[in-house]
């Protein structure tokens, strides 16, 4: 082996040992658990996830103990009960799930058109517009974004400098529930894009065009079969939306004024301001129990396999 | 204790500073310390000690006052952490509890704070600090043992107003907020901080009801509800004030005066009820290495030094806790800054003690008000 | 286009019992002329095939008369309607799609009642009708079924219904049956035509396959680079294509070049090579003596035998090389290099393979076919 190895480029014989290592390490015997190996990492990050989880589940059944603020020894629901019974955590509670159903609603029906003429516009230079468009917020985050708002719709932002050139305004955009809403929306649209993008795609523009060829306009196409078609994608996005909106914690905390706050800022005052993690994981315990319920909820009523619709006949 | 015990015991502390008793001026240096100057020599310098600290004019003035004049004197760098206070607190008290070395040497916090971290037990103690022999009564934590942490001085949380709001002069009662000309355009701290004191006496109650009675507190606090304040944290204070977000505000006179400095037409004033006087201080969590702890320690007795006190607190225009510091010229006469007796019967004082043990209680009624 | 033409060529429309008439069609791209200038009618009931390679034209020529694309010019008459302004989903065309587009989301029976639906039929008279048209393409009883569950003839029935189910009176068909194996393909050709048949329903096919034209038209469009080549009824085309491009598409044809010496009564003498031929000007085709031309000879008008005499009843019978063999089973073709003829071969089929042995590369043969059957076209 020795007399012609050294013929081969280096990066032959290098991939040579290493699939000799590999196979000294993995035998291919063992071959048919290999995928299972590759999965190894998942479990493990998703196997930290539940270690931190019963982490809070422990630190929410002890009351904080003022004297040494220190959680105390015994075990009590105590937590629980004030994050249920205590009329702060209602109101948050409420305004987070309805700020999270009505964001979803809205960002749905917003995002659809834009992924609907994302996929199918025959322009590239659309298309690559709508793409810069879609992705030019990832990179600028989330808070830096919540920020321009505050420039744009301040008191003295631009949108309210243009309304007083007409002799109108100021008005107060900001710092009220419909400024988080908003701002919550202009965050989602990319996600339940791209959600709904792929979802469009498996729609054959053939399909479409069969609607119309049997009577249906544009409206009726749409009702009747690019939506229905869309709808594993749609239940993706408002999945994805609802979850990440009811979550949310930097624009209610920017857009929100103070006085708007949705359930992850009232975790973060527990564990952050009032030092009472007790509380603070009894909160996050209720909103994974209460988020996971609504998306199971929502599963339920439009049928699990919904996600699971891959392929279309026609090809 | 109650509040106005603790007045009276800060009267005295200020009384005697006016005295100005024992205003040698210290020379600053480790020859100070007490310690002996060998000894000093034989431990070993960190390469860096990291101080937790506020952004803007806040970490300006204690770079200036107390981290560069201590590189100086030790060779030490100094890093200055701007994690929020709140948020630097569960991570050092993660690090305590597990044995780690905390993720600072000094966190520069409210008193409130400190005496939470003071209570779980994560400080060390302090009480063999020389300089401490030189410092006000107030400089010392009440009903703690030892001396977890030290004031470094003490703040008023104003009124502060835009010029252009009040042409016919200075609001005079906290009541003012609640004028509809306001509406949507008071902003407070958004966990109601300074604002509680004020708070019961504006609602009809006095200081001594706190924390038995604090309905008239709540009552006020749901009258200004309706005016739709915008709630927020020191940032954006100035950033309200500058954007014309805003008319009035209860924030700390330091914030109100920096604003002031870069042209923000903003003024302050302590209206009749009264403002709340608080206390800053610093404290050293336990797990550093002994000898990082002993240049840690020295950075803390330079900055309740005379010297130190002086560079430091000047540019913020807060009373320090050493006698003898000269009050910056544009707050000669400034409640925000007390000199007398009389001043500081005119400020509302609530002991931590009793702020950390209500804290969580105050703090949730306030967000219920604030939240509904 | 004036106002009191399109009125007038819509009356005559009705009276001549067209009905589609395309007028001067053309369809520019920035690119490329995709149709240039198109105009044909079409009898009510007929069935009408567009041939043509990818690239003719064909399906965007299909495409603007079902209204997915608006001609750049020219004018589109269905039923005496000139439907300019009349979008797609108003037209009264149903449509067999190259993928079939069925609606996955719904059963047999709702595909069927979707275009009833759509198109306001009477609600109560929905389910009579579908079931008498998966009748009608024989499925019945399978309205329930998912359209996953069919197989892929079955699909093509659904579509066929569904495009047929409420009475248009235009059907298009978009190689509905390209994706098909043969087997399956050559079933659904008949049976498209006996269920056109039977509705007499106004057809255009498109297609690229010459046998699938040949096996279901009333009438062939053969199309090249966005013109029709030829508009004829199906044996007129393959036994008289209009020039080289028809005769070339249609069939397995051999070019030959050949110089025209005279030319009598549509019968010209040609040379090749050393060679001398008669063959049959094709169409109008004007030839002079003297110039370069083309002949065209389909492999299946072509004989071949080992001795002349098996090749009596041709008028033109040469000698040859067997240069190679191609086995297709039910037939053999042979390339044959005639002598004289130099590099040029000519290709004939054995229709009955099992009758004798295989002739063997390298032998000498005879090769035999009528000049009626060799066409000569301008080079």
């Amino acid at each position: 082996m020795r007399h012609y190895s050294t013929a081969y480029p280096l990066s032959w014989r290098i991939f040579d040992a290493v699939e000799a290592l590999a196979k000294r390490v993995w035998p291919a015997r063992f071959a048919p658990w290999l995928p299972y190996l590759l999965l190894l990492p998942a479990l493990l990050v998703t196997g930290l996830l539940v270690i931190g989880l019963i982490e809070i589940a422990d630190s929410s059944l002890h009351v904080l103990d003022k004297a040494t603020f220190r959680s105390s020894e015994s075990y009590s629901l105590e937590n629980f009960e004030r994050a249920l019974t205590a009329s702060l955590f209602r109101n948050i509670g409420l305004r987070s799930f309805l700020g999270a159903i009505l964001v979803t609603a809205v960002t749905l029906v917003l995002a659809f058109p834009y992924a609907y003429v994302l996929v199918r516009t025959e322009s590239p230079i659309l298309r690559k517009l709508l793409l810069i468009v879609l992705f030019l917020p990832f990179f600028i985050g989330q808070v830096v974004r919540a920020y321009g708002w505050l420039i744009i719709l301040g008191n003295e932002g631009i949108l309210n400098t243009s309304l007083s050139f007409l002799g109108i305004g100021p008005f107060r955009l900001l710092f009220n529930y419909w400024a988080v809403l908003f701002g919550l929306v202009q965050t989602m649209i990319p996600f339940a894009v791209l959600m709904l993008a792929p979802a469009l795609t498996a729609i054959p523009k053939e399909t479409e065009r069969a609607a119309e060829s049997l009577g249906a306009n544009w409206i009726r196409t749409f009702q009747y079969v690019v939506i229905p078609l869309a709808r594993p994608g749609m239940v993706g996005a408002a999945i994805v939306v609802f979850t990440l909106t009811l979550t949310d914690f930097a624009i209610p905390a920017v857009l929100g004024g103070g006085s708007n706050d949705f359930i992850a800022n009232a975790i973060y005052d527990q564990f952050f301001r009032t030092s009472d993690a007790g509380l603070g994981s009894a909160l996050t315990l209720l909103l994974i129990i209460a988020g996971s319920a609504a998306v199971g909820v929502a599963l339920l009523l439009v049928g699990i396999g919904t996600l699971g619709l891959a392929g279309h006949d026609d090809d | 204790m109650t509040g106005i015990n603790q007045i009276a015991r800060y009267k005295l502390s200020r009384r005697r500073f006016l005295e100005g008793a024992t205003a040698a001026g210290s020379v600053a240096g480790i020859s100070t310390l007490g310690l002996g100057q060998a000894w000093a020599d034989e431990q070993p310098k960190p390469a860096e000690i990291v101080v937790r600290a506020w952004g803007g004019v806040w970490v300006e003035s204690l770079k200036a006052g107390v981290s560069d004049p201590f590189t100086q004197m030790t060779g030490i760098a100094v890093r200055h952490d701007l994690t929020e206070d709140n948020e630097i607190q569960p991570k050092v008290w993660a690090a305590v509890d597990q044995g780690r070395v905390p993720p600072i040497n000094i966190n520069w916090d409210t008193t409130i704070n400190a005496t939470k971290s003071a209570l779980r037990g994560v400080t060390e103690d302090l009480s063999d600090l020389p300089n401490l022999a030189n410092v006000l009564p107030v400089a010392k934590p009440e009903g703690l043992e030892g001396v977890p942490l030290v004031n470094v001085y003490a703040y008023v949380y104003v009124l502060a107003y835009r010029n252009e709001a009040f042409p016919s002069g200075a609001p005079t009662s906290w009541n003012d907020l609640l004028d509809p000309r306001f509406k949507g355009r008071v902003a407070l701290y958004n966990d109601g901080i300074g604002m509680h004191a004020p708070a019961v006496v504006a609602g009809g109650g006095k200081l001594a009801d706190i924390p038995a009675n604090m309905q008239p507190a709540w009552d006020y606090f749901s009258k200004l509800k309706a005016q739709n304040p915008l709630l927020g944290e020191d940032p954006d204070f100035t950033a309200w004030f500058q954007k014309g977000e805003i008319d009035v505000a209860c924030t700390i006179s330091s914030n109100a005066r920096e604003a002031k400095k870069n042209g923000i037409p903003v003024a302050w004033t302590v209206p009749k009820e009264g403002a709340t006087l608080d206390t800053d201080c610093l404290w050293i969590p336990k797990g550093l290495p002994a000898a990082d702890l002993y240049w840690t320690k020295q950075y803390v007795n330079y900055a309740i030094g005379q010297a130190g006190q002086q560079a430091w607190l000047g540019p913020l225009g807060l009373p320090g806790v050493v006698p003898g510091l000269t009050p910056p010229e544009d707050l000669v006469g400034d409640l925000s800054y007390p000199t007398t007796s009389d001043d500081l019967a005119k400020l509302l004082q609530v002991s931590p003690k009793i702020q950390v043990e209500h804290q969580s209680e105050w703090f949730a009624k306030f967000k219920e008000i604030m939240q509904g | 286009m004036g106002e009191a033409v399109t009125t007038s060529a819509t009356r005559t429309d009705a009276v001549r019992n067209i009905a589609v008439s395309v007028r001067r069609v053309s369809m520019a791209y920035p690119a490329v002329l995709a149709v240039d200038d198109v105009s044909f009618e079409l009898a009510k009931g007929s069935f009408l095939t567009i041939l043509g390679p990818s690239g003719s034209g064909k399906t965007t020529l299909l495409q603007m008369i079902a209204g997915f694309q608006a001609p750049t010019s020219g004018e589109i008459v269905i039923a005496g309607q000139p439907v300019q302004s009349v979008p797609a989903y108003q037209r009264s065309i149903g449509m067999v799609f190259q993928r079939l587009a069925l609606f996955p989301h719904l059963t047999v029976a709702e595909n069927v009642a979707f275009p009833l639906r759509m198109r306001r039929f009477d609600a109560r008279t929905i389910p009579g009708r579908v079931e008498r048209y998966l009748d009608l393409v024989r499925l019945p009883g399978l309205g329930n079924r998912r359209i996953q569950q069919l197989s892929g003839g079955q699909q093509q029935r659904v579509a066929i219904a569904r495009a047929l189910v409420f009475e248009p009176d235009l059907l298009l068909l978009d190689e509905p049956l390209a994706s098909l194996d043969r087997k399956l393909r050559e079933e659904m050709q008949l049976e498209f035509r006996r269920i056109q048949r039977e509705l007499s329903v106004t057809t255009i096919n498109v297609t690229h396959d010459q046998r699938e034209a040949l096996i279901m038209s009333d009438e062939i469009i053969v199309m090249d680079r966005g013109r029709i080549q030829q508009m004829d009824r199906p044996q007129r085309t393959y036994r008289q294509p209009a020039n080289r491009f028809v005769a070339g598409f249609i069939g397995l044809t051999a070019f030959l070049p050949v110089e025209v010496r005279s030319v009598r009564e549509g019968v010209a003498r040609l040379r090749i090579g050393g060679a001398e031929l008669q063959g049959t000007v094709a169409g109008d085709d004007t030839l002079l003596p003297g110039g370069a031309a083309e002949a065209a000879l389909r492999a299946e008008q072509v004989r071949v035998a080992t001795t002349g005499a098996g090749l009596r009843n041709l008028d033109t019978v040469l000698e040859g090389r067997v240069e190679d063999v191609i086995f297709e089973g039910e037939r053999i073709v042979y390339e044959v290099l005639v002598d004289g003829f130099n590099e040029h071969r000519v290709r004939a089929f054995d229709h009955d393979p099992a009758l004798h042995a295989e002739y063997p590369i390298g032998a000498h043969v005879f090769v035999g076919w009528n000049v009626r059957d060799l066409l000569v076209f301008p080079a």
